[in-house]
């Protein structure tokens, strides 16, 4: 559990959540012997369950921020407290960790730079605000978002829904740039082939969330 | 022509009652289902008993459809309806599959960290 290791010694003042969704592996198990608070759920919600239940655990406790960072290691700890600070600063709801924001050295294939092109173009459209990294998944999120979070999460592709889903709310949201590593571990859930199944089924999703009831909170 | 569909259908319907029976009688379907099913299956019965009639007059009458044909078409109809519903019902099942799974899971990890304090402080004052 580097990524875990990492983030206590990188940002010390954050309190660590891990939700394992439904894995058997001995993740759990590491994850509580580097002292840290798992969300252990008893099987696989998906990757929108999940972080729901994540976000539900830090409305329920009063949480004021939540960072989210992927487990495969890619998210560098070091850059929270610029995601935090970009937070307050800019006054909006959610920031986002994004990768290209500026032309950076990170590497990626062209085929899904091709379609991160086409999904941020298109959500830009939809929430008329250019957003230059919709499927990143580093994020920092305020009371107010979390509290939209716990009671709606988007459950199929959860990164590029939660930009729509934020600006229906009225929330505000912000990029920064990051500095992203290679992954210590896991495989991309998007590989070359299925990138354009991806899109289809992003851009669809999306689709349909533009026609959903905007979500009400008093 | 017409004597055969009759007895056939007349059959199913027959073995398809049994099983709605039995699968009443062994709790297996809920109420809710299990009235539209023993509708269904009385139906298509009464169907079969008087098909002339249904054909000639009843059916004429609602839909101005004639012919078999028309039976057909109306029982697509009902299963469409019935597969949305149960599409609808499962939907609303996942969500609450859902959220109970995170409850679960939140307050599994609540216990935990409560045993934990409340080990701590037994053991400082034993």
């Amino acid at each position: 559990m580097k990524v875990v290791e990492e983030v206590q010694v990188r940002f010390p003042p954050a309190e660590v959540l891990v939700v394992n969704d439904g894995s058997a592996d001995l993740t759990s198990e590491k994850a509580k012997a580097c002292g840290v608070m798992v969300l252990d759920l008893p099987f696989n919600l998906g990757i929108g369950g999940a972080m729901q239940a994540g976000y539900k655990y830090a409305y329920e406790k009063g949480y004021d921020i939540v960072v989210q960072v992927d487990g495969d290691g890619q998210h560098d700890p070091k850059e929270i407290p610029k995601l935090l600070e970009s937070l307050k600063e800019k006054q909006v709801d959610m920031v986002i960790g994004s990768r290209f924001i500026t032309h950076s050295a990170y590497k990626i294939s062209i085929m899904r730079r091709l379609g991160s092109y086409i999904l941020s173009g298109v959500i830009s459209c939809l929430i008329k605000q250019k957003i230059t990294d919709p499927t990143a998944g580093f994020r920092a999120a305020n009371r107010k978002a979390i509290r939209l979070f716990a009671f709606y999460y988007p459950q199929d592709y959860p990164e590029p829904e939660v930009l729509v889903l934020l600006s229906k709310s009225g929330l505000k949201i912000a990029e920064v740039l990051v500095k992203m590593k290679q992954r210590y571990s896991g495989e991309s859930s998007i590989t070359k082939i299925r990138s354009i199944y991806y899109m289809v089924k992003v851009l669809l999703a999306i689709f349909v969330d533009c026609f959903k009831k905007a979500p009400l909170l008093e | 022509m017409l004597i055969k569909i009759q007895i056939i259908i007349g059959l199913l319907s027959i073995v398809f009652l049994l099983i709605t029976f039995e699968l009443i009688r062994k709790n297996r379907l809920r109420e809710e289902y299990a009235i539209l099913w023993l509708f269904t299956g009385i139906a298509i019965f009464i169907f079969s008993l008087w098909p002339k009639f249904f054909l000639s007059q009843f059916f004429i009458r609602i839909t101005g459809l004639y012919y078999l044909s028309a039976v057909v078409m109306i029982a697509f109809v009902f299963l469409l309806l019935i597969v949305f519903h149960f599409s609808v019902v499962i939907s609303r099942l996942t969500e609450q599959n859902k959220d109970l799974t995170q409850r679960h899971a939140m307050l599994e990890l609540e216990f935990n960290e409560f045993k934990k304090r409340y080990l701590s402080t037994g053991d400082r004052s034993s």
